[in-house]
């Protein structure tokens, strides 16, 4: 089972499942929502459009240039 | 394509916004709902740049994936899946059983590049194959998937003719290319036809693809390239099994197999019937010879 890790910040970009989230070191960071997790890609838009803090939850994807998303949580 | 006359309207580099129906600018077309349209892809200007694949992963924020060196020319991609909606082949036609020739021809004359995309079927047998209504084909005559309704059951993958529809086990939904949806509705052009510095990648309405597609085409012909052809247009190689016509069609110079291309692509719908009636005759064949077989032990039983 691959480590999770929390990363904080900013939702700047949503396109289907996909977000992009910039943390305060000014570092993004591509994530892809898991199938479990209690979220919804229409969600993703809402949080964007109000450039909302998250917290999430995130392990790496196997083979991929992106991490999953297990968890948001509005901070 | 000539410049429109609306260029000067902007000559600042930085905007304060969008401009309004910027593919009038930059692709020289207009996007109304309601028309019909598509790609049309040159394969004989293409120099497998790969800024098509790029400027898809740049818009649509997708993840790099296939990490790693796959040994094919220069094909580090392999193949269209749910994180890459554009493709560019490279199909080495020199050297023999994978070595490479010592001495290459002029003018890439060695290679065959093709950016690969969904073909956007006028008759998709994706959206066909879709249970939940999730695929659909939007005002712009293309066809979308709908990641709020999809339940990424799976059925689109193998209905796919070009195999184009791919699951991404992560979040558990089907992508594939949108042809752009929301950048059509913004009035602006697919983020890989705007960035294709060739023009291998045409982007416009139907009719008019067609018809440059034909003058091109013309063009070749002149000029010796006599084998050169459109794959998906109407009752053109390509467009066959149903499928009507490929809003993604290509201008190609070899038989479509030597680009990964179906020959002949099919509906998976058109086998429903056939597969629905040799079912049904099996079982029935079934049944009568177990009738037959229980009747006669009965008969020898007495």
């Amino acid at each position: 089972m691959a480590a999770k890790q929390t990363i904080e910040g900013v939702v700047i970009l949503a396109q289907e499942s996909r977000f992009q989230l910039t943390d305060d070191a000014g570092v993004s960071h591509l994530f892809v929502l898991s199938h479990g997790a209690f979220a919804e890609p229409s969600d993703l838009s809402i949080l964007q459009k109000q450039q909302a803090r998250v917290r999430v939850r995130s392990s790496e994807a196997p083979n991929l240039k992106a991490r999953v998303a297990h968890r948001i949580e509005l901070c | 394509m000539g410049l429109h006359e609306r260029i000067h309207h902007y000559p600042q580099s930085d905007l304060d916004g969008v401009i309004p129906n910027e593919s009038e600018l930059t692709g020289g077309v207009t996007i109304e709902p309601g028309r019909s349209y598509g790609f049309f892809t040159d394969t004989t200007v293409c120099i497998g740049c790969k800024a098509c694949e790029v400027a898809c992963k740049e818009w649509n924020n997708l993840p790099a994936d296939s990490i790693g060196l796959t040994g094919q020319s220069f094909d580090n991609t392999g193949m269209l899946s749910a994180n890459t909606w554009r493709h560019v082949a490279f199909v080495e036609r020199e050297g023999d059983r994978g070595v490479r020739a010592a001495e290459q021809a002029p003018f890439q004359s060695g290679w065959l590049m093709m950016s690969d995309v969904c073909k956007h079927c006028h008759n998709a047998p994706c959206l066909e194959a879709c249970p939940t209504g999730a695929i659909f084909k939007t005002e712009f005559d293309t066809v979308v998937v709908q990641q709020d309704i999809c339940n990424g059951c799976g059925y689109c993958v193998p209905a796919c003719p070009f195999g184009v529809v791919a699951l991404n086990e992560v979040d558990g939904k089907v992508h594939k290319c949108t042809l752009c949806y929301d950048r059509l509705k913004g009035g602006l052009e697919p983020a890989c036809a705007k960035a294709c510095p060739t023009e291998s990648i045409q982007f416009g309405e139907l009719s008019d693809l067609h018809e440059k597609a034909r003058e091109r085409i013309g063009v070749l012909h002149e000029r010796g390239v006599e084998q050169a052809y459109l794959y998906g247009t109407p009752d053109g190689p390509g467009a066959t099994g149903d499928l009507g016509h490929l809003n993604a069609f290509f201008l190609l110079t070899e038989r479509p197999e030597v680009y990964n291309l179906p020959a002949a692509p099919t509906r998976a719908s058109n086998r429903v019937r056939p597969s629905l009636t040799t079912g049904v005759a099996t079982i029935g064949a079934l049944a009568l010879l177990a009738i037959g077989l229980f009747s006669s032990d009965r008969g020898e039983g007495r």
